[in-house]
């Protein structure tokens, strides 16, 4: 079979194909696989690993346009995956500036995690002499998102990234400010809270692809999710982002619909609407925002039940 | 992506042309303005106040202890690409260090265990100290944010570690290394600890007897780069990447500060402690815990006999050293399976049952899956002992700053050698070795840094530089085939671990000298038939290559020599412990490629050395 293999050597990018039999792939892992390419066929082929058995981070690559953790991979899973394929594309992670073939550049990255600040801020009581007490459900609280080891699995298929990455850090970023955040120990989550904010947090699209392929099954998505309530609850409700998620909340009570007009002039305001005029002609022509909904919308069914729940939740967060 | 766009690191780079003479002799220096600021009177190189070469554990607590007690002072990690990628983030186990004094415990008795467990050739001053170190580590790490597993009363958890009498091995589920070094990196972030990503360390410069900084190779772009600093600080782990075929440690720990050391006059001590651990999977010797084991694991020879039985009253429970030697001898007499490096045995672990595996296992079962194709619930997984730490590394003058002696020269970690654990290293020791040294060289170098009026005049380095400029150009240039490289390497861990390995004789390790001397013969005529200096991952693995085979030549001398059975060091002609002639450490040296060997005696205070039993 053939692995393709894209390649870049710090002047020129270009797709390099390798012809291996099928018992050289077999039973291997991938990170195996481009070891046996480069020890057998080219030397030229840059690629990073450490540890080999998937806690150092250190070998995500894409296969197909897919990130996976190149030493967590077994190359006959593969082969299952894609349908005994012909060929394989092997390239570097997406939404990091590539070095050379598979190699990427993390100093962005470090940079980006040094703006939230990972580290807790402990509560006076605790010091460096003594420690700090926690219980283990405290622990077991932010114990999930402690997996990370930064391999940039979620970076490299987060769609927000792709579109623009100016506005927007890596999913791991967030999770690294979430489990500051959220630790017991922490007597400052704002401190991780607005970076978090300042960098992205409601930019999110939610598409969830950062949670598929992390290869320690951490939500990126989710962690994301949690700031956002951390930062309401702090009372960080300025601008779009908190405004289009309490515009959501009251839709909900009120019919259980979400209303498309209601949405958008809560989220961003009367005037900054006005030049959206065209999208909304779009929506109403392709039927997708009925333009009475200005009236107001019918309550959907099991109204009530679902008001039930949205109060017993605020009264569980009270407690 | 698009390349062309004008990011942060081009931003940076066209910021330092103005850097000086050498940034423009060669292509942009790709360093940090702000942190490798000019040195000022004698030369233009970058310089930086305090540079810690190696980012595990070791690297990171150094850097952050020179922050919080100098914050006027730049800190800088060099790593050979992201400083997550290292030895720590693998360890399982656990952290040791006494935080409950309530039961019996103190930190005498940790320091007693540690004495007993380095078979008396770890020296006891050191141990002292280090074992109440050890105690505020935890303390600290708890503090800097490091998750720990609590107990009811919500301090932190710990458990049993072997060799230890007390349970004081504190742990973060068993990802302790990983969480660790995490909160490490964390800690250093947060406190302004900047970092100096794929640059690789070639040499340690010396000007008047005193460090004056480092001799770099910018892997981005293939530029040798002298750098000046203040203090170094070198944590680069350890060398167990000589058995290059079996080894728990990621490729990418090649004892590269050590050997710099040598090469820079320096002594490496006690280099033929090489510890190895019982269970590896057979394909390359990733770890199997010991967890395995300690839930009844049993190990079976080709003939379905739970051999443990023969060696030990303990069985699998033995310490580390026996059951390694034990499954050793069972492929020695042929009851394994296999053949070569590929031999092994069987570790059982069906009987526990599906479910308990999945609970308590589900990692090793994962490994086995991955590695082997073989799934632990239903059959047996095929193992053998494999390199796991190494002991020994550059003699420390002082424990309490972590200096060499070399003024201004540092090193913290498995690269050190304060002697803490002597022959043989108790499990739970290493992470606080990193924990505790790694602090100690930190407010070392930073006190040495903020007590230094000037730089170095750079004038060694800018030489140094200039022949690895050489160096690096003829290297690159030649045609060996791709293989010969990896092939030589393979070659290398074989013999290493058939001569040098778990078991030695004097006639075998005699043998080795002459074939490690012919390797580096060899070595020395490779080429790498890649020209291209633009992230060259293979000349990076030529150099550091180089490095292991200077390691193993070192051990080597010092096996050959230590004519008794020691922790880890069992020479079958010499089968017992030998106090009167080998209660010292061996000190190894550099000097024109020849190697010289003498010794230095054991610092011996409150332990009287006795058998080990346990």
């Amino acid at each position: 079979m053939k692995i393709l293999i894209d390649r870049f050597n710090g002047v020129d990018k270009f797709v390099q194909a390798y012809d291996l039999s099928i018992d050289e792939v077999k039973g291997k892992t991938l990170l195996a696989l481009l070891q046996h390419i480069k020890r057998t066929q080219d030397i030229s082929l840059n690629f990073t690993s450490a540890c080999r058995m998937a806690i150092c981070g250190a070998c995500g690559v894409r296969v197909n346009g897919h990130s996976y953790l190149a030493c967590d991979t077994k190359m006959d899973d593969l082969l299952k995956e894609y349908d005994n394929p012909e060929s394989l594309k092997i390239s570097p992670l997406a939404n990091f500036k590539v070095l050379s073939d598979l190699v990427v550049d993390w100093e962005p990255s470090i940079e980006n995690l040094r703006k939230i600040k990972p580290t807790i801020t402990p509560k006076e009581a605790f010091s460096d002499k003594k420690g700090c007490v926690q219980t283990q459900a405290e622990v077991d609280a932010i114990k999930k998102q402690w997996d990370c080891i930064l391999c940039g699995c979620c970076a490299s298929e987060c769609n927000k990234l792709e579109a623009d990455s100016s506005d927007y850090m890596e999913p791991f970023v967030f999770t690294h400010a979430f489990r500051a955040a959220y630790d017991s120990r922490s007597k400052d989550a704002l401190k991780h809270l607005k970076p978090s904010i300042a960098n992205g947090l409601w930019m999110c699209v939610h598409c969830q692809e950062c949670a598929d392929r992390c290869p320690k099954g951490i939500s990126a998505a989710d962690d994301i999710a949690m700031l956002r309530v951390m930062a309401m609850k702090k009372g960080l409700k300025d601008g779009t982002g908190p405004a289009h998620a309490e515009a959501f909340l009251k839709d909900l009570e009120d019919t259980g619909r979400l209303n498309e007009i209601y949405l958008a002039l809560r989220s961003e305001g009367v005037l900054a609407n006005t030049t959206k005029i065209d999208i909304a002609y779009n929506l109403m022509k392709a039927g997708k925002m009925n333009p009475l909904h200005i009236f107001g919308d019918e309550e959907i069914e099991g109204h009530e039940d679902l008001v039930k729940m949205i109060e017993a939740a605020r009264a569980a967060n009270k407690e | 992506m698009n390349e062309e766009k004008f990011n942060r690191r081009d931003f940076i780079k066209s910021a330092t042309i103005g850097v000086g003479a050498v940034a423009a002799s060669t292509s942009p220096v790709s360093i940090m303005a702000s942190e490798l600021k000019k040195s000022g009177k004698n030369t233009s190189l970058p310089s930086v106040d305090v540079l810690v070469i190696g980012s595990g554990g070791a690297g990171l607590r150094a850097a952050v202890a020179v922050r919080k007690n100098h914050p006027n002072l730049n800190v800088v990690v060099v790593n050979k690409g992201m400083p997550s990628r290292n030895a720590t983030c693998m360890a399982e186990g656990g952290i040791n260090g006494v935080i409950d004094f309530e039961n019996g415990d103190s930190n005498k008795l940790h320091a007693y265990d540690t004495v007993k467990g380095s078979d008396f050739l770890g020296d006891q001053d050191a141990i002292i100290k280090f074992a109440q170190k050890a105690t505020e580590a935890i303390h600290e790490l708890d503090y800097a944010g490091m998750p720990f597993n609590r107990q009811q009363d919500k301090t932190v958890a710990r458990r049993f570690a072997g060799g230890a009498k007390y349970e004081r091995c504190n742990y973060a589920a068993d990802k302790t290394g990983s969480i660790m070094m995490h909160t490490c990196l964390d800690e250093a972030i947060t406190n302004g600890v900047n970092f100096l990503l794929d640059h690789y360390l070639l040499d340690i410069a010396i000007d008047n007897n005193e460090c004056e900084g480092v001799v770099l190779l910018n892997m981005q772009t293939g530029d040798v780069v002298p750098v000046l600093a203040k203090s170094v600080v070198l944590a680069t782990g350890g060398y167990t990447r000589v058995f290059y075929n079996r080894t728990s440690t990621p490729f990418n720990a090649s004892g590269d500060g050590i050997a710099a050391a040598l090469r820079a006059g320096l002594a490496f001590k006690d280099p033929e402690m090489l510890q190895f651990h019982p269970t590896g999977v057979r394909n390359g010797g990733a770890l199997i815990t010991e967890a395995a084991r300690g839930l009844g694991g049993k190990l079976i020879n080709n003939k379905g006999e739970r051999f443990m039985s023969k060696y030990s009253n303990r069985l699998e429970l033995a310490p580390r050293d026996i059951v390694s030697r034990s499954i050793e001898s069972e492929i020695r007499l042929g009851n394994g399976f296999g053949e070569g490096m590929g031999s092994y045995v069987l570790l059982d672990v069906t009987h526990l049952g599906e479910e308990q595996i999945m609970n308590e296992l589900p990692q090793i079962r994962h490994i086995g899956l991955l590695f082997e194709g073989i799934d632990l619930v239903k059959e047996p997984i095929k193992i053998r002992p494999t390199a796991h730490y190494s002991m020994g590394g550059i003699e420390i003058a002082k424990f309490d700053d972590m200096s060499t002696h070399l003024a201004g020269l540092f090193a913290a970690g498995e690269t050190s050698c304060a002697s803490i654990h002597g022959a043989n290293r108790l499990g739970g020791n290493s992470l606080a070795d990193a924990a505790v040294t790694g602090k100690l060289a930190g407010e070392g170098a930073g006190e040495y840094a903020n007590k230094r009026q000037n730089y170095g005049s750079g004038k060694h380095a800018e030489e140094l530089a200039q022949k690895w400029r050489i160096k690096l150009k003829d290297i690159t240039s030649g045609n060996s085939k791709p293989n010969e490289l990896y092939d030589l390497r393979e070659e290398f861990g074989q013999y290493n671990w058939d001569n040098m390995g778990i078991y030695r004789t004097g006639e075998k390790l005699e043998k080795h000298i002459k074939i490690l001397d012919e390797i580096w013969a060899k070595y020395n005529n490779l080429k790498i038939s890649n020209p291209n200096m633009f992230y060259n991952t293979a000349l990076i693995e030529y150099l550091e290559f180089g490095n292991l085979i200077l390691l193993a030549r070192c051990a080597c001398l010092g096996a050959l020599n230590r004519k008794e059975s020691r922790g880890a060091h069992t020479r079958e002609d010499y089968p017992t412990r030998d106090d009167e002639n080998f209660l010292k450490h061996s000190l190894v040296t550099l000097k024109d490629d020849k190697l010289s060997l003498s010794y230095k005696d054991v610092v011996i205070t409150e332990f009287k050395p006795e058998e080990r039993k346990y």
